[in-house]
């Protein structure tokens, strides 16, 4: 502790190259922090989709509407237990900044497909009574501060009502939650509140949740929906939630190997950064580091300080970084998109801390040995006399 | 009195390029404890070289050389370091002081390397930096401080270990006559007040006034021995 002035001093020495080097470094840990709480999140989502449910989407786009008769058609199909439409209401809330999504959905045969969604008798009857009526994630009621009672005021951006407005009034009659309730996120109404109201997008859904008696034939099941539709103009493509979500991914590419392979660049392109940074830093202290030596510091000792200010320096901005990420991520994943999908803000996880604290020590280390090295090589007279 | 320093047939020399050049050919010195020695000649005399040797900076490549009691031509790399942190102060001719250090973080700087608490070594600091009449400027930087002032922030690094020996490579080589002035009689007050055995190249006659003894180098060999009184 008591050559930490010393350390600290070299570390002053240039404060902006310091302070940019710990910004280089703490940029690259929060791309590292983020990026791989990305990737976790992602393997989560694909762990807690679930097979035992259909998606049903547009072969055209995953966005375009299909007419809602095809719920019926659906549902005559073998093995098919349930169907709900499935609409987005895309709007605000109390501010134009405050976005909001609300799914208009059969929530009857909602609870039918997901199994998973936990919801109090009581509550289900309330949402059966009331055509306002909305069932909200414990996530979202917790995030907005809402309680069952609370009237929920929006302003539609995608659709407009029939009597020209644009503000719907929900109340809300229930929370879901989840074995995870941190992905109750989701805001349910009635496809027919919804449905009656609107002027464009009317009689359509832009998916449909199917429920299935046997998961294992899922896929079957699949085929016989796409088939019955094979003629149709509005042709289906289905999939159940997990293979869904996994081909969108894949749409995207390899995230794994995207994510680990920018992290990769980054992290090379940083350790010449710091490398220069160090050496540099070294190159200029020449002479320092000779009189500390001629004071009586021992060759490894003047190795020691380099190398300590090379890890104080990376772990610092790495821890800098990670924190950063950890505060980011949530943020930026608690959207209301993700929201809608049944996506819970993702966070950095508790590997990553470590792994980065060990990256950043073998990054120092990579950075920091050649000039420690050279500070130890350090030959008093030659260095004294400038030569 | 005991020698201090004992140098036997020392030689030294340096590959400049692809020609071995030797500064010092088969030297003999001795310097008596509580000495204040001069050593002066032209560039290239070996002053420099026979003074990293007495201060353990550099080793000969022939010869022996004791000081304080240790041969100094037998002591490994750490050892060299340890002798040097215990026995030696050294003053330069540039100050060489840690920019971004304070007056007495400066001073302290050899301390740490002692196993004092920080409470004795903040306390022996502040008597150096009382020694070189710097207290009042003990929490400025060495920018914030004179030439004369800057060197005097060196000496009291230099004594702040209480070493056997103070080594000056041309204290007084960058500083105006009245500094310097000031920075030889602390020399001088520390010579004779405290003991301390000084060992002082200089190009400049009136710092030499201010040896006990002088010696004269040239080509790499003593050219001539001059005891003489104090200024």
């Amino acid at each position: 502790m008591k050559y930490l002035p010393l350390v600290w001093a070299a570390l002053r020495r240039k404060p902006a190259r310091t302070l940019l080097t710990c910004f280089s470094i703490a940029t690259a840990f929060f791309l590292f922090g983020a990026l791989q709480g990305i990737n976790v999140g992602i393997a989560q989502v694909s762990k807690l989709t679930s097979v035992s449910h259909l998606v049903v989407m547009s072969r055209v786009n995953l966005n375009a509407p299909m007419p809602l008769a095809h719920a019926a058609q659906i549902a005559s199909i073998p093995g098919v237990t349930a169907v709900s439409p499935f609409n987005v209401l895309v709007g605000t809330y109390q501010r134009p900044n405050n976005p909001l999504i609300i799914i208009g959905s059969d929530f009857d045969a909602m609870l039918k497909v997901s199994a998973d969604l936990i919801v109090t008798p009581a509550q289900v009857a309330a949402m059966q009574r009331t055509r306002s009526g909305i069932i909200v994630g414990v996530t979202t009621a917790q995030q907005y501060g809402w309680k069952i009672g609370d009237r929920l005021p929006m302003h539609s951006l995608n659709t407009t009502k029939t009597d020209g407005s644009a503000d719907w009034v929900f109340d809300i009659v229930g929370t879901y939650t989840l074995k995870q309730p941190s992905w109750a996120t989701r805001i349910f109404a009635h496809y027919d509140y919804i449905n009656e109201a609107i002027t464009t997008g009317k009689n359509q859904s832009v998916q449909f949740y199917v429920g299935i008696s046997d998961p294992a034939k899922s896929a079957a099941i699949a085929q016989a929906i796409d088939d019955r539709f094979a003629n149709s103009p509005d042709q289906t493509s289905t999939a159940n939630e997990k293979d869904f979500l996994e081909s969108t991914l894949s749409q995207i590419g390899n995230i794994n190997f995207l994510v680990n392979g920018v992290v990769a660049a980054v992290m090379f392109t940083l350790l010449f950064l710091t490398s220069n940074t160090i050496a540099q830093s070294v190159r200029e202290r020449t002479s320092e580091l000779a009189v500390l030596k001629t004071l009586g510091f021992t060759d490894a000792g003047v190795q020691w300080l380099v190398l300590v200010e090379a890890l104080l320096l990376g772990l610092f901005s790495a821890a800098i970084g990670v924190a950063l990420a950890s505060v980011v991520l949530p943020w930026l994943t608690s959207g209301p998109t993700l929201a809608s999908q049944g996506i819970g803000a993702m966070h950095v996880p508790g590997l990553v801390y470590a792994a980065s604290a060990g990256v950043a020590v073998l990054l120092a280390l990579v950075s920091g040995v050649p000039p420690a090295v050279r500070a130890r090589r350090l030959n008093i007279v030659t260095a004294l006399s400038g030569r | 009195m005991a020698a201090v320093v004992s140098i036997q047939n020392v030689v030294k020399s340096y590959t400049r390029g692809k020609q071995r050049v030797e500064v010092l050919h088969s030297l003999n010195l001795e310097v008596e404890s509580g000495e204040f020695l001069g050593l002066m000649g032209p560039s290239g005399s070996g002053k420099t070289t026979l003074l990293n040797l007495i201060g353990g900076l550099d080793k000969p490549d022939e010869g022996q050389i004791t000081v304080a009691g240790e041969r100094l031509d037998k002591l490994s790399g750490s050892q060299m370091a340890a002798w040097r942190a215990r026995h030696v102060g050294f003053v330069f001719q540039f100050y060489n002081l840690l920019p971004v250090l304070s007056a007495e973080r400066n001073v302290e700087v050899p301390l740490l390397l002692t196993k004092l608490s920080r409470a004795q070594r903040k306390s022996n600091v502040a008597a150096a930096l009382a020694l070189v009449g710097l207290s009042d400027r003990a929490t400025h930087k060495p920018t914030e401080l004179s030439g004369g002032q800057q060197q005097r922030v060196a000496i009291a690094r230099a004594l702040i270990a209480d070493p056997t020996l103070l080594v000056c490579d041309e204290p007084t080589g960058d500083l105006d006559r009245e500094s310097a002035e000031e920075i030889l009689q602390l020399l001088t007050i520390l010579n004779q007040k405290q003991g301390k055995t000084i060992v002082m190249v200089t190009h400049d006659p009136r710092a030499a006034a201010y040896a006990t003894r002088l010696l004269h180098m040239d080509k790499g060999t003593l050219a001539r021995d001059e005891p003489r009184s104090a200024a």
